[in-house]
């Protein structure tokens, strides 16, 4: 087993060095934006592990990701010294507990139903972040300042890109690792069988609603971080990250970028913030497109860009089995 | 305490409007299995469709009341016919993709054409009146729009359950292999289905518009309310949809004069309890 995961060793050392002396290349505004890539990478990895591992279609990830980031900002305003590791682990804890609470009342239901329940708890959310003026600002959102990072011996103020954009590498690189080690343990593995033949794995005796709403909580977790460093990477938190349109762009990102592999989220998010950087300067329909964009590929690419891509490298090198790389079919699970 | 019977009757047009959207959304929901994401935004065509008319003909909402549902139809029939069939076979989270895809282009398409603001439709003759009803006077078309729910409940109803289609129709929805085997055209059943929730869609649209005023957020809102009614009511089930609506029209309509500072979460707040008390909803079938 571990053998066969020899080879993503290498490329994930080989992406955080890249990532690691992209600062050195690229300009301001890039690095800005490589920040935001990572972050919504993140995002988009644990809406996968949702929609790609366990089958579930969410239409409330967003609910996570602005817990997480209104908690973080909420927060460092209102508790003076905050540091920053307290502050991005208040987001956490929040996101965990409504991951809990919510996963616990939800995966009663699968399906459309489910589907149906994550919007509409979205959508309390987001009534509750828009009226509760006192603590969430409302409509104005919240401004914040990003703390020093505080590292025992000694401290790192992040108020440059830089600092923040290797913090942010950093931290939520590692978020993203972890989240593929997870698809790896005995209980990812069981999450993915569980989609494929639930009435099965009931028979062999695991309980599937506790492995279902540890994922689910786990997923929220980890779109809580995210949330966290998005409220630090802006310094700004206002209710659309909180709203539905979040979650629709987590859904296209993941659905683009293709929901059959681990990166493909992450191919997802990059495609996502770049297209929108490039798209909204030359138009104000960007999002028509992108809607376009999405039901075309429901349509005629379900796998996303990453079925196009492995489509490919099987043609160029003739690969006999397609297996060999895909984490998350079934074949290599239960080898 | 002359305030009571107003926000009964508010709450009653309220709860006749969620009936109309909600119907819709279930009878499809029951018969093909697909939640629509892409009701609601059917709905702010209709109402959107409705504005453009009105402009035409000032007034005349039996026009839109007649057209915007037809021109709804077409479109829900071509979006089955065209798209929906096709990602049938790649399984259920395809299609709530698909529509949920379709409902994000509508509403941009609509910001787009009619711009990204509010705008206000007005009935005028006798429905832009006021007649005393209970010891006070209240705006008639607010009791149209209660009303307009009882009608086309009523035309469901008998269609379902009186006459040789609605057999055809629950026969579809129960065994639709079987069905087939028999004679019954299913794939033009699931169709003319479709296809009609959509036009049903477009007719609440029209119906909300003078109400609500049009604008590109009415879709969400209605479809946030309306899935709390599936859920309160229990999936496909008209009968739960017709409770459902009441109570949350009143629940909604109280909530406001009662509790102004939790209106918005007690609707949520008893979609919680029903979700803890009984998950399939009150008229739903048990799993």
């Amino acid at each position: 087993m571990n053998q066969k995961h020899t080879p993503f060793v290498p490329i994930i050392v080989l992406a955080f060095l890249i990532a690691g002396v992209l600062p050195a290349f690229l300009k301001l505004y890039y690095l800005n934006m490589m920040t935001e890539i990572i972050i919504f990478s993140l995002y988009a990895v644990s809406y996968n592990l949702l929609l790609g591992y366990a089958g579930l279609l969410s239409f409330g990830h967003a609910m996570f990701f602005g817990l997480g980031a209104f908690a973080t900002a909420v927060a460092i305003i209102r508790i003076p010294e905050l540091s920053l590791w307290n502050a991005i682990l208040i987001g956490l804890v929040m996101a965990v507990v409504a991951g809990f609470v919510l996963g616990f009342l939800m995966l009663r239901h699968k399906g459309a139903y489910f589907a149906l329940l994550t919007l509409a708890f979205n959508a309390l959310f987001y009534a509750v972040a828009t009226k509760w003026h006192s603590v969430t600002g409302g409509d104005d959102g919240l401004s914040i300042t990003r703390p020093a990072l505080d590292l025992g011996i000694t401290s790192f103020s992040l108020a440059n890109l830089t600092s923040f954009y290797y913090l942010t590498l950093v931290v939520v690189g590692a978020g993203m690792v972890f989240c593929w080690y997870f698809t790896q343990t005995a209980m990812g593995k069981t999450v993915l069988l569980m989609r494929e033949n639930e009435e099965r794995m009931k028979f062999l005796g695991y309980n599937t609603h506790v492995a279902r709403l540890i994922l689910f909580t786990f997923s929220g977790a980890v779109a809580g971080l995210a949330g966290s460093f998005y409220a630090l990477h802006f310094q700004f938190v206002s209710i659309s990250a909180i709203s539905i349109d979040m979650t629709t762009a987590v859904l296209l990102m993941t659905f683009v970028g293709g929901t059959q592999k681990f990166w493909g989220p992450i191919l997802g998010a990059f495609v996502y913030i770049i297209l929108q950087n490039y798209l909204s300067d030359i138009t104000d329909r960007w999002p028509l497109f992108m809607g376009f964009i999405f039901v075309f590929m429901v349509m005629f690419i379900p796998g996303g860009l990453s079925e196009v891509i492995t489509k490919i490298q099987q043609r160029l090198f003739r690969k006999g089995n397609g297996n060999d790389d895909q984490p998350v079919s079934v074949e290599e699970a239960i080898s | 305490m002359s305030q009571i019977p107003v926000f009964f009757l508010h709450g009653l047009a309220y709860a006749g409007l969620l009936f109309l959207v909600s119907a819709g959304l279930t009878l499809v929901f029951g018969m093909m299995n697909v939640l629509n994401f892409a009701h609601a935004a059917m709905y702010m065509l209709g109402a959107y469709f409705s504005f453009s008319i009105l402009q035409r003909f000032t007034g005349q909402l039996w026009i839109s009341m007649i057209i915007c549902p037809i021109l709804l139809f077409i479109l829900g029939a071509l979006v089955e016919r065209f798209l929906l069939r096709r990602v049938h076979k790649f399984g259920h989270v395809q299609e709530l993709l698909l529509t949920f895809g379709l409902a994000y282009i509508i509403t941009e398409l609509v910001k787009w054409y009619w711009g990204n603001y509010p705008l206000a439709v007005n009935v005028t003759g006798f429905l832009n009146s006021t007649i005393p009803i209970f010891g006070i006077t209240y705006p008639v078309y607010r009791i149209f729009i209660f009303l307009c729910a009882v009608c086309v409940g009523l035309i469901m109803a008998f269609i379902l359950y009186k006459t040789r289609l609605g057999i055809i129709l629950r026969a579809a929805v129960n065994d639709s292999e079987m069905a087939n085997t028999l004679g019954v055209n299913v794939p033009l059943v699931f169709m003319g289905v479709f296809a009609f929730g959509a036009a049903l869609s477009g007719f609440s649209g029209v119906i909300a518009g003078p109400l609500l005023s049009t604008f590109p957020g009415m879709a969400q809102e209605i479809l946030i309310d309306a899935f709390v009614v599936i859920v309160v009511g229990g999936f496909g089930s008209l009968g739960g949809a017709i409770i459902a609506s009441l109570i949350i029209g009143e629940l909604q309509s109280f909530g406001v004069l009662l509790f102004p500072n939790l209106s918005i979460a007690l609707v949520y707040l008893l979609m919680a309890v029903v979700l803890i008390i009984k998950p399939s909803g009150l008229f739903g079938e048990t799993e």
